[in-house]
């Protein structure tokens, strides 16, 4: 139990008695949860129903008969789903599915890679066209043609969707500040939701198919466009601004001629950060019925194919870069300040006059011929990386079951269960209690209300046990991720060759479905709670490390010089100076850390890891726990939200001025 | 080259979405080539794809049969009963080949949002097994009354100190938890999140000699392979409501087919395939070998229906 508070008080060395505090309370929790053992745990049954859960399943059943005839659906999520479902549709027709009387979509493979070169060599430059042709190549070789255009297509119509109502919505942020406080608390909350959670109520309102998996994109892909772009608007100078009144332009001339221009590269990192966004929801939008790649992963974790999901991890992998590369680039293509000479314009009109007739020609063959519609069967590598990446995980598993038996039994006997016989198997109130104690010392008595009423939240839902059992994966597979987070980000902070050859890896991990690599941790360590912990940790890790090795950076060159001078040994500097220096970056990698862990943990209810993941499955399958399953992704929120909240209130209590 | 000069970029883009307007209409040459199947009259339609094996190799043998036949096929995966369910009343699933749920669907069926189509040939059996070399060491348990006497042998970091009791995914008809507690077991249930999952613990139970109980069913190819004995539970009716509260076995039944009312009245090939389809475990078991032998599912299919070409033909009168 000690160890859950070291990365927070190895830091805190000047606090001498909050320490000793915690350390009293810890012990007495300790010592309580050995005496109450058992008693008043709150254990619900997962086939029972709590009076809570049972009232939330009338309450779905009664949405569900109301499908047809009630008012709600006729005239508001019907024909918004008809209208998203027509939009998703008409993007699917063009590159992925057969459109209208025709077997094949209306741009063949051919026609579908002459326009992304066309357009990427729009936007940015030859080489970046070039990369994002043989990228999206690479998809058809993986022989995920059809699949990899249904989640391009998804994507599009997502961000297309995202966009037309984030941007509008963030300009008005930008402009006034009473709208800016009205969305910040949904946009904070909308990052922290994990996103396991809103689709079974999506699922209830737009029932399951392409509709609801595009809503559910845009609810976590909205916020993003909608920060990015009033922070674009605010980041404005006012001295143009300023300049542009004066001179008696009307609101609309200096939105449109000065504040959107001036922020235009602002606005195109949010477009770019919402494409990702939408990206990373492909896999599990696929389970609630969304075409694409996230089909064949799903299909893989379940027969724990590792191969075949590895592909299909692959190919999410290579769209990801394609259209992160090509976003970004434009992106430093608004960088050129300097003007283009005559001749640059005149060849590079010429570029595109011969990249526009080669797109042409490309979507005209591919209505014509089938080599250029369908995608060759000839050109497929996906056998030989599946059996590749299959033999080398049955080769660990075979060979190294000592180390991954041995882990896995380390973490589970020496943390978990101690830890949950602490959290979940002591009485409720001695750990709502001792939370929001130990949350009053570490955030102060706001961070101590939060807790206290979430706690009771959590309490009334009837699903207490099971959010201790999440609770307690989180905890624990943060503090791993945070032992390995910080090693790594240290390393990468300190040093610029180490963070170079990282960074790839650490981007990949980022975009990587999480999905992919809980198939072979399932296959190293078994349906378990630490296969739950381990994906986890893998998910997280990249943030932490990213996070951590941009505060060690930042750490003022003046002070590092300052100790070397004094003689400080390597392993000082680090420990007495950097660390310290990067407390507030620590003590937001954590916050990350465990709404990244959090997110993934739940997911480990696929995998035999229990708790409130279980539940919103067990929910979505079965109709006589589907309020179960409800409440559960309710309390994922509210733990979400007591996490975020407590550690929030931390880091703003510690980079608060000192006297 | 030299024309070219003054073609800025907006024109191009312009001509880009002329003649994709111009070849909008002009997809006939591709579509020539590819109609490699009859034109039948036949609409699309989606199949929901359950994540078993057994599911897989139906599922995709009424696939090919239907494309054959001119039908547009795509497959949707979803979890067993109530996404499904739902997916058909939003229109984006259209059949279900293999249904375990014990009429969960009822409440959408009287909705009008699916339709019971009839059994389809295979016979369900879904149980509680061990490893045969533990019935063979310790013969009477597969009684369920001996179960608590051996649970010590199942502990497990996992199982907080009862015996491990390996359930079916989430997406599987399961009713473990209801049979631990109806039937006072010291056991905990672990879901395993898989249908492979539970073949890696039975294939490690039986090579080394380990004690497992897990959740299986039949017709599964894997018995063939590894030997499971069943445990035997006290039966009941589980179909009943009232009874269900105290589910104590799975009941052996008739696998059946649901359908949207979409399929039903459509009265096109795919119609007669839905209507007509229906073979026996030990079909089903043979396409299952050969996809699970890493055959992919569409030639496994193949396979068979090029062996049995009477039977397909039946179910298209």
């Amino acid at each position: 139990m000690s160890v859950r508070t070291e990365p927070i008080i190895a830091i805190t060395p000047k606090r001498i008695s909050r320490r000793w505090i915690l350390g009293g309370l810890l012990l007495s929790w300790i010592v309580l949860a050995q005496f109450l053992r058992g008693k008043a745990t709150l254990e619900l049954d997962n086939p029972d129903n709590s009076p809570f859960t049972t009232w939330a399943g009338e309450v779905a059943d009664s949405i569900r008969d109301n499908r047809t005839d009630g008012a709600a659906f006729k005239f508001f999520f019907n024909p918004i789903r008809e209208f998203i479902d027509g939009f998703v549709t008409l993007s699917r027709e063009l590159i992925a599915i057969p459109s209208g009387s025709s077997s094949i979509p209306v741009l063949g493979w051919l026609g579908v890679i002459s326009v992304i070169g066309f357009v990427v060599y729009a936007v940015s430059n030859i080489r970046m066209a070039t990369a994002a042709v043989a990228l999206t190549f690479a998809c058809g070789a993986l022989g995920l043609w059809t699949d990899s255009m249904d989640t391009l297509a998804m994507t599009f119509a997502a961000v297309i969707l995202s966009l037309a109502i984030g941007i509008p919505v963030g300009i008005w942020a930008g402009l006034s500040d009473r709208v800016l406080k009205a969305v910040t608390p949904i946009l904070d909350l909308a990052q922290i939701l994990p996103t396991l959670v809103y689709l079974a109520p999506l699922a209830l309102f737009f029932l399951i198919g392409p509709a609801s998996a595009t809503i559910a994109t845009m609810v976590y892909s909205i916020p993003i466009a909608v920060r990015l772009t009033a922070f674009g608007i605010r980041g404005v100078p006012t001295s143009p601004v300023e300049a542009s009144i004066s001179m008696g332009t009307t609101k609309r001339q200096l939105l449109q001629k000065v504040q959107l221009p001036m922020s235009s590269r602002t606005i195109i990192m949010g477009v770019n950060q919402t494409v990702m966004a939408a990206l990373s929801f492909v896999v599990i939008a696929a389970l609630i019925g969304a075409p694409g790649l996230g089909k064949p992963v799903i299909d893989a974790l379940i027969i724990r194919n590792v191969g075949e999901g590895f592909v299909a991890g692959i190919a999410v992998v290579l769209i990801a870069i394609m259209l992160d590369r090509s976003t970004s680039a434009a992106i430093s293509s608004q960088d050129t300040f300097v003007p283009p000479s005559d001749a640059d314009r005149k060849r590079r009109r010429i570029g595109l006059a011969i990249a526009g007739i080669l797109a042409i020609v490309g979507i005209v063959l591919s209505r014509q011929l089938a080599w250029a519609a369908f995608f060759p069967k000839q050109i497929d590598i996906s056998k030989q990386i599946a059996s590749a990446s299959d033999s080398s995980v049955k080769w660990v598993t075979e060979n190294m079951e000592f180390l991954t038996a041995g882990l896995s039994k380390a973490v589970t006997v020496g943390v978990l269960n101690p830890l949950e016989s602490v959290l979940a198997n002591s009485p409720w109130y001695l750990t709502v209690v001792m939370i929001t104690l130990m949350s009053l010392i570490l955030g102060g008595i706001r961070s101590a209300i939060v807790s206290a009423t979430l706690l009771g939240a959590i309490v009334a839902t009837g699903l207490w046990y099971d959010t201790m059992i999440t609770f307690t994966q989180t905890i624990v597979a943060t503090l791993l991720t945070m032992v390995v987070g910080v090693i790594a980000g240290v390393w990468i902070g300190r040093n610029a060759r180490a963070e170079r050859a990282l960074r790839p890896i650490l981007d990949a991990g980022q975009t990587l479905p999480a999905f992919v690599y809980l198939i072979p941790m399932l296959g190293f360590f078994g349906p378990s709670r630490f296969t739950a912990i381990a994906t986890g940790i893998v998910y997280s890790i990249p943030i932490v490390v990213k996070i951590v090795g941009q505060g060690i950076r930042d750490v003022p060159v003046n002070m590092i010089e300052a100790a070397t001078s004094t003689g400080s040994t390597k392993w000082q500097l680090i420990t007495k100076v950097q660390l310290p220096a990067a407390k507030k970056s620590l003590l937001l990698a954590t916050n990350q850390g465990l709404i990244f862990v959090l997110a993934v943990v739940v997911i480990g209810g696929f995998v035999g890891a229990g708790g409130l993941g279980y539940l919103v499955l067990l929910g979505s399958s079965k109709p006589e726990l589907q309020g179960k399953g409800l409440v559960a992704g309710f309390c994922i929120l509210l733990l979400g939200v007591m996490i975020d909240r407590i550690a929030q209130y931390m880091v703003a209590r510690n980079s608060a001025p000192k006297h | 080259m030299v024309r070219n000069k003054r073609v800025g970029a907006k024109a191009s883009v312009l001509a880009a979405a002329a003649a994709l307007l111009l070849s909008a209409c002009g997809g006939a040459g591709v579509d020539a080539e590819a109609s490699d199947a009859p034109a039948g009259d036949c609409g699309s339609y989606a199949i929901a794809m359950h994540a078993w094996v057994g599911y897989t190799a139906s599922a995709q043998v009424v696939t090919e049969i239907a494309k054959a036949n001119g039908c547009e096929i795509s497959q949707v995966t979803l979890a067993e009963a109530g996404v499904t369910y739902d997916a058909m009343e939003s229109g984006s699933v259209d059949l279900v080949i293999e249904d375990w749920g014990g009429g969960r669907w009822q409440e959408w069926a009287d909705r009008g949002a699916l339709v019971e189509v009839g059994e389809n040939g295979n016979i369900g059996l879904i149980g509680m097994y061990v490893p045969q070399w533990m019935a063979d060491e310790y013969p009477d348990i597969t009684d369920s009354a001996n179960l608590n006497k051996y649970a010590d042998l199942f502990v497990t970091d996992e199982s907080k100190g009862k015996g491990a009791w390996y359930e079916g995914p989430p997406g599987y008809t399961t009713i473990g938890e209801k049979m631990v507690s109806a039937n006072g077991l010291n056991f905990t249930v672990i879901s395993t999140g898989s249908e492979q999952a539970l073949i890696d613990v039975f294939t490690k139970a039986d090579a080394d000699k380990t004690a497992a109980i897990g959740y299986f069913y039949e017709p599964q190819n894997f018995l063939a392979k590894v030997p499971l004995a069943r445990i035997k539970f006290p039966a009941n009716d589980w179909t009943d409501p009232e009874q269900a509260s105290g589910l104590t076995d799975y009941p052996e039944s008739p696998l059946i087919k649901l359908a949207t009312p979409k399929v039903m009245d459509a009265n096109d090939a795919f119609t007669k395939i839905v209507k007509n389809f229906s073979w026996t475990n030990a079909d089903q078991n043979e396409v299952a070998a050969d996809i699970e032998s890493g055959t992919d599912p569409a030639v496994a299919a193949q396979k068979w229906i090029d062996a049995h070409k009477d039977i397909v033909d039946g179910w298209l009168k």
